[in-house]
């Protein structure tokens, strides 16, 4: 044949190549792109899994939000009801306070009025005793004036 | 160490060559004759001359005992790949696991992108020619050597610098092409597929000659003495390299182009009477 083409030979490098490619993909191919395929499964699968829980993340973040949103509303009716509720107290404290300031103020006068009252009348007996006692004396004094004088007039003296 | 002593173990080293080179002039065989050019190209294209004797029995030519030792070297290393990697191999690839990995995922993606419909096979079609070309055209580099039947050593070639190896790698992926066809498509895909038959002659011819001519560039080189000096180590290299991967390449993205065409499922087109049919229903 020309070129040297020889169809035995032709033959015999066809059976070596499929013997090759058998061998080649049963036994290299087939297990390494199986494993491959595995494992791109696996990440799929773990990606999917990645992906539902990022999706439950965020729907647990919305309802959370949502759950935030609802509890700073409540938070503001709380605030605004204690607000209330301690400006009606404070109310009644300033009135109470204001009521028992009054009554203490009243019974302070009351008390101020029966002390000047019996100030008064302390006094009173205070000047009515000291004029008697000024009384007794100046009546004394002038009675022993009386008697020396007239003891002297009398002539008699003390040495007798 | 001294100057003096420095020039005296050059001027021995001189010495020596000298004499070994005259010695070697001396000992030529005035009877030697050259082989002329055109005989040793034409032995690198044809192979006319160096015979191998296979089993006994037959006289073939040195690029089929390539293929026999390529193929072997391949069937021992995916078994051993096979028997103490693959079952190793872990989710986090090692440098090995990562390299195989990548070879056929190469040729997965490869077979993919050409014929979506059926990858397994064609995958693992042209993983194996893409492996055997490659490691085949780089066994040359190695020069291993064979004695031929008239007793002559000669450098085994790469599998596919042989006509009858390229021949055998064109009418075989011919032959994949046409079952693709067969097998997804029926008669029809096959058909379809036989139309192109100048293709395993294409295919064929285009392994053989651009293995060949990096062989007959590097024939060339090494036959000249004044070229057969440090060139060769970047010609024959370079060019069995490039022979490698290009070929490898080329060979396995045109099988996978034309058995995705042969095996890709085509649409039945409506025939013109039924649609014509189809519209008097809808105007009516």
């Amino acid at each position: 044949m020309p070129l040297n083409i020889d169809i035995q030979q032709i033959l015999l490098h066809m059976l070596n190549f499929v013997i090759l490619f058998a061998v080649m993909y049963f036994v290299l191919y087939k297990p390494v792109k199986a494993f491959i395929d595995k494992r791109d499964a696996c990440f799929r699968e773990m990606e999917e899994k990645a992906k539902k829980d990022l999706d439950d993340a965020a729907a647990a973040k919305s309802e959370y939000e949502e759950k935030l949103r609802g509890a700073a509303e409540e938070i503001r009716t709380m605030k605004a009801e204690a607000q209330k509720d301690s400006r009606e107290d404070a109310d009644k404290i300033r009135s109470d306070a204001k009521k028992e300031a009054k009554e203490i103020l009243n019974v302070a006068k009351l008390k101020a009025e029966h002390d000047t009252e019996v100030m008064i009348k302390n006094a009173n007996s205070e000047i009515c005793e000291l004029a008697q006692q000024a009384a007794e004396k100046f009546v004394i004094d002038n009675t022993a004036d009386a008697y020396d004088s007239f003891i002297h007039s009398a002539g008699i003296s003390d040495k007798d | 160490m001294t100057k003096k002593r420095k020039a005296v173990s050059i001027a021995v080293f001189a010495a020596i060559i000298i004499a070994l080179i005259i010695g070697i002039a001396a000992t030529a065989r005035p009877d030697a004759v050259k082989e002329p050019i055109n005989e040793v190209m034409k032995d690198a294209v044809l192979h006319e001359t160096g015979r191998i004797n296979l089993f006994g029995e037959l006289r073939v030519n040195p690029a089929l005992i390539s293929a026999y030792i390529v193929s072997g070297i391949l069937i021992a290393f995916a078994l051993v790949v096979r028997i103490f990697v693959i079952p190793k191999f872990t989710l986090v690839p090692g440098r090995f696991q990562y390299l195989l990995e990548k070879g056929v995922g190469l040729f997965t993606g490869l077979a993919k992108q050409n014929s979506p419909q059926k990858t397994q096979f064609i995958g693992g079609y042209i993983f194996t020619a893409g492996a055997y070309i490659f490691f085949g055209t780089i066994f040359e580099l190695f020069g291993f050597q064979a004695v031929t039947v008239s007793g002559h050593s000669i450098a085994l070639p790469a599998p596919l610098a042989d006509i009858n190896g390229a021949i055998a790698m064109g009418f075989f992926s011919y032959g994949v092409i046409l079952f693709g066809g067969l097998i997804n498509n029926g008669i029809k895909g096959m058909f379809h597929a036989l139309k192109d038959f100048t293709l395993p002659v294409s295919m064929s011819f285009r392994l053989f000659g651009a293995l060949l001519s990096g062989a007959l560039v590097t024939e060339l080189v090494y036959y000249y003495s004044l070229t057969s000096y440090v060139l060769p180590v970047i010609v024959g290299v370079l060019f069995t390299l490039l022979h490698a991967l290009i070929q490898a390449y080329v060979l396995t993205m045109l099988v996978s182009i034309f058995y995705g065409e042969s095996s890709e499922k085509k649409e039945k087109a409506e025939k013109p009477e039924k649609i014509k049919k189809e519209k008097r229903r809808k105007t009516v």
